[in-house]
């Protein structure tokens, strides 16, 4: 069995007072598409910004391929990328200049950064635009940006925020098929979003988390069990929990 | 190069693409020598202008020459009272006790053709009266038993530049300290979180300390920019125009190798906490219109003390007022430029009064930078 990349062990979060995450836990393997669904609000974000360092959790732990987010965060953050719906970008910087700011911080040499912002144009398809500011470019074009820059250190770990929520049809077809081929590159792919119907064609593995707990978790057709697909299943579930 | 470097010249090359920053700095520098040209017109013509002074009655023989010679044209009217209120600057009668003299206050022309007038008058009475003791054979030194001989100890136009350069070199070195670099600071912290850009960078390994400190070195360098941009172009303006009028004394206003010493010194002190201070303000806010809206009362802050030396020319404080931060700069500058010399314990403190203010501005930025709130507001 593949080994665990993310290991979140009852995870606790209080933002103001709100009690955002309330003993979640799961494990996110390497080589897997993990979702991570719940309705609006129900502490997708929150759990991922925790494991991504941003946030540090209250009680219970996050550990990212062994290191736990605590005691080592700069040494997760080299091993995580993320994309979230939020596309932003530096207007006045290129494309390329935006992806390299970011590799740079990410460190390494001069010339290997070069290398692997040429890589990431290629294999996201962005020579076209690479050169033209961030401020003319479109919002699919944006969001690879986006992307790019979340992968252009080569994460083993990935994470996708609600990641085609602001993109049109073939942008987030685009969004999808990378996911897949990072899956088929040997990367943990953890998915977080509410729209179930792209979960069920792409995850492996699902937990369903709502109001803070999780209240369902295992494989696809195991989360699924007898109802005709995850969004019957989710329901029940969701209603089950109130 | 380590993220502060990386950050620096990545926030370096965003500025420069910004074209309200270039904006900001070019017009610094362009309006600084319009004004300065216009006060050089305006105090020009004011010193070589003639006023006009209506009279009624004979004029007394001989001052008539003396009236021409200082700027005054004399114009016969009907009505001294009445024309001084408007046809004329002042108006005269002469009658067989003297003269009547008419001016309205409120008017500057009145005021100042009333001190021509005076000066002529009492040059007048003197030449007079050692005439008349003269005709008696009584020596007209008899009306002067302490008689003075001004020795100035540097040159009075010198003094008068000086004066001038006193008050206008640390107003406009505080303001464009503070205005030069503001949009790029909020573009950088308010800015950065209203783009949503801001998790993403946070994201990086680079320590939060090391991005912040990139951020403020470059909102430093352009501040520092626009102060300098903005005083270099005064000097040329200055050393291409004179002041005063020919007659006067006109004079011409430069700045001594020492006060530009201390005024680079300070532009470096008040550039960083300046930087300091907007970013933790724009850090603060959710967006750039709300930095600018945090940010607004710092004018009136920093224009305050940048002001008190045309309030109060002879503000000499003691050394404990050194320790106002903005103030001390103001008068530093003030003593360097003035007297040409400085009081190395009024630097010293005022140095160490800004190094603190820069170091409570830049921890404050820190703490608001670091915290989760700065994502969670957002």
């Amino acid at each position: 069995m593949t080994e665990s990349a993310v290991k979140v062990d009852r995870l606790e979060k209080t933002l103001g007072s709100n009690r955002v995450l309330r003993g979640i836990s799961f494990e996110a393997r390497s080589g897997e598409i993990f979702g991570l669904l719940g309705p609006n609000g129900a502490g997708k974000t929150t759990t991922l910004r925790v494991i991504c360092t941003l946030l540090a959790p209250d009680a219970g732990s996050v550990e990212v391929l062994g290191f736990d987010t605590r005691l080592a965060p700069r040494e997760v953050r080299r091993r995580v990328g993320v994309v979230t719906a939020e596309i932003g970008v530096y207007p006045r910087l290129t494309a390329r200049e935006n992806i390299a700011y970011f590799a740079e911080l990410s460190g390494g040499v001069d010339g290997e950064i070069n290398g692997r912002v040429d890589a990431v144009l290629d294999r996201l398809d962005m020579r076209d635009f690479a050169n033209q500011r961030a401020e003319s470019l479109s919002s699919g074009q944006k969001q690879k940006v986006a992307i790019a820059r979340a992968i252009v250190h080569d994460p083993p770990v990935l994470m996708f925020d609600e990641p085609t929520s602001n993109l049109d049809v073939l942008a987030s077809r685009e969004i999808r098929e990378f996911m897949v081929e990072a899956k088929g590159r040997g990367k943990c792919v953890i998915f977080s979003t509410h729209v179930l119907h792209d979960a069920e064609r792409l995850c492996d593995r699902v937990t369903i988390i709502h109001q803070g707990r999780v209240v369902a978790s295992g494989t696809t057709s195991e989360v699924r069990g007898g109802y005709q697909d995850l969004e019957d299943s989710f329901l029940s579930l969701v209603e089950a929990a109130r | 190069m380590n993220s502060v470097g990386i950050v620096f010249m990545k926030e370096i090359r965003e500025i420069l693409r910004d074209r309200r920053t270039l904006m900001a700095i070019g017009l610094a520098a362009l309006a600084t020598p319009v004004v300065l040209f216009v006060i050089s017109q305006v105090s020009t013509k004011t010193a070589s202008q003639t006023y006009t002074v209506g009279y009624t009655g004979d004029i007394p023989s001989g001052l008539e020459i003396l009236f021409s010679s200082t700027g005054l044209k004399l114009e016969r009217i009907d009505d001294p009272a009445t024309a001084a209120k408007q046809q004329v600057d002042i108006g005269i009668a002469f009658t067989s006790s003297g003269i009547d003299e008419y001016y309205d206050p409120t008017r500057q022309s009145a005021q100042i053709a009333d001190v021509r007038l005076q000066t002529i008058l009492s040059r007048y009475d003197a030449a007079r009266i050692a005439a008349t003791l003269q005709q008696k054979g009584v020596d007209p030194s008899v009306l002067d038993p302490l008689p003075v001989t001004v020795h100035p100890l540097s040159s009075p136009t010198k003094a008068a530049g000086n004066s001038f350069l006193s008050f206008f070199l640390p107003y406009i070195l505080i303001t464009m300290s503070l205005t030069g670099g503001l949009s790029a600071a909020l573009d950088t912290s308010a800015g950065e979180r209203e783009r949503k850009t801001l998790e993403s960078l946070l994201l990086t390994p680079a320590p939060r300390s090391h991005v912040l400190i990139g951020k403020i070195l470059a909102v430093t360098a352009i501040s520092l920019t626009a102060a300098l941009a903005a005083i270099v172009s005064m000097l040329i303006a200055l050393s291409q125009i004179s002041f005063g009028g020919a007659q006067n004394g006109a004079f011409n206003v430069a700045l001594s190798p020492l006060a530009a010493v201390v005024m680079v010194w300070l532009a470096v002190l008040l550039a960083a906490s300046f930087s300091c201070l907007t970013i933790a303000l724009g850090t603060l806010a959710r967006n750039f219109r709300q930095g600018q809206a945090y940010a607004t009362p710092l004018y009136f802050i920093t224009i305050f003390p940048a002001s008190i030396v045309l309030f109060i020319p002879d503000f000499n404080p003691n050394v404990a007022y050194y320790l106002i931060p903005i103030l001390n700069a103001v008068l530093v500058l003030r003593d360097a430029i003035t007297h040409d010399a400085v009081a190395w314990s009024a630097l010293a403190v005022t140095s160490a009064s800004l190094v603190l203010t820069g170091a409570l501005c830049f921890y404050a930025a820190l703490r608001l930078f670091t915290r989760e709130a700065l994502l969670v507001r957002s």
